[in-house]
This record gives structure tokens, sequence and C-alpha cells, in this order.
């Protein structure tokens, strides 16, 4: 996704390195994806059209606070 | 002869994949010298994988000695990886990053995205890339896995 949009920025992050961000983010289970360092969170591996969904989500409702 | 990570089998496998690399492209390596357990394994991996083709130039940096780059590239975390594209011998930063080591399951990844970074082929269905060329607002996606 991030190939596709100069505007999307994708990191795959090593849980068990990283436990503090496990913590804030509340991460469960892998994967597990947080949008906009919380706006969203996907849990599993979902098809692209399910994440895309996830991602205007998270858009909306940040641009509407 | 130093050890290598990679089994010979395996390496012949990564050699074969990258017969697929189209753009040349650039890793950046950022370490850092204080609570990173993984750098020293995670900087052997990845310039065995980077010497496994010669479309790939690997640079090394630190977060505190290299600091405004880091910031330039949004690292803030150790071991981390930048796959950039490259033109003129400048990386394109098309914002994909592994943080932590791409060990197991990762591995894998990492391979699968350095040829698709090269190759400027996302493999997405045709109505999601026209989603995101229309997104108008940044999206910073945090994808957690775990080696096993």
């Amino acid at each position: 996704m991030a190939l596709e949009s100069p505007h999307v920025q994708a990191e795959a992050i090593e849980a068990m390195e990283f436990p503090e961000l496990v913590r804030r983010y509340n991460v469960s289970g892998v994967p597990q994806t947080t949008i906009n360092f919380g706006a969203g969170t996907v849990v599993g591996a979902v098809p692209e059209g399910y994440l895309l969904a996830e991602i205007q989500n998270a858009l909306t409702s940040t641009s509407a606070e | 002869m130093t050890e290598q990570l990679l089994e010979e089998s395996v390496r012949e496998q990564v050699r074969e994949i990258f017969k697929d690399l189209q753009n040349p492209l650039q890793v950046l390596f950022f370490s850092s010298e204080t609570n990173c357990d993984y750098c020293e394994d995670t900087q052997k991996l990845i310039s065995e994988v980077a010497s496994l083709s010669d479309r790939i130039t690997l640079t090394e940096y630190d977060l505190d000695r290299d600091a405004d780059l880091a910031a330039q590239y949004y690292v803030g975390k150790a071991p981390a990886l930048v796959i950039a594209g490259e033109d003129g011998g400048v990386p394109i930063d098309y914002g994909v990053r592994f943080v932590g080591i791409p060990a197991g399951h990762e591995f894998s990844s990492l391979i699968h995205v350095l040829v698709m970074v090269s190759r400027q082929d996302s493999a997405l269905q045709p109505e999601t890339r026209t989603a995101l060329q229309n997104l108008a607002h940044p999206v910073h996606l945090q994808v957690f896995v775990t080696p096993t």
C-alpha cells in the first residue's frame, strides 16, 4: 500500500522486541495493524479491501474530531 | 571465514528470487549502540541478503550519530530497515520499513518486499490502487508481527 501512495507509510514491527509499543496499542495477537497511531486497529491478516475500508474509517473519524 | 547466518541452500533460493529484481534498491540500516539486542544480528542478516544481488546497495547508519537522517526517514527505533528505491544514486523513499529483526516468517516478507519495491508492483487489486492513489491524508500503518 505504501508503494501505491506517497501518503502511506508502512512498518513491519517485530512485536517481541518492542513490548512498550505492544502495550500502547493493545496488541493481542499477530498480525495486528495499528492505523495512524491508534485511530484504527485491524486484527489478523485481512483482505486488502477490509484494511482499506478501516484506513478510510480511521481518516474520517480523525478529521471529524 | 566468518560464519554466515544464512545457510547456502537459503542463499541459493534468495539468489534465484532476486533474478526478478528490476530497478536498483537502496536499503538503509539504522542501528543503535544502546539497548539494541538485535542490531548486530540484523546487520549481519541484511548484509548477507544485500550481498546476494548487485541491485541492492546497503548503507548503515546510527540512530544517534545520524539523528538528522533518522528523523528524515521517521526512524526512531533500532534495528530498522528502510527499503527504498533509487534514482541517480539517491534513495527514493516509498515509506516501507522493517523495525526489529526480520527473521523467521519475516525473512520471507523482507525478500518479498525487496522484490516488490524493485519491481514497483504492489500486487494489489486495481480498485485498491485507485483508492490509495486518491488518499489525501497521511496514513501510518504499523503491522505487528513475530518471527514465528
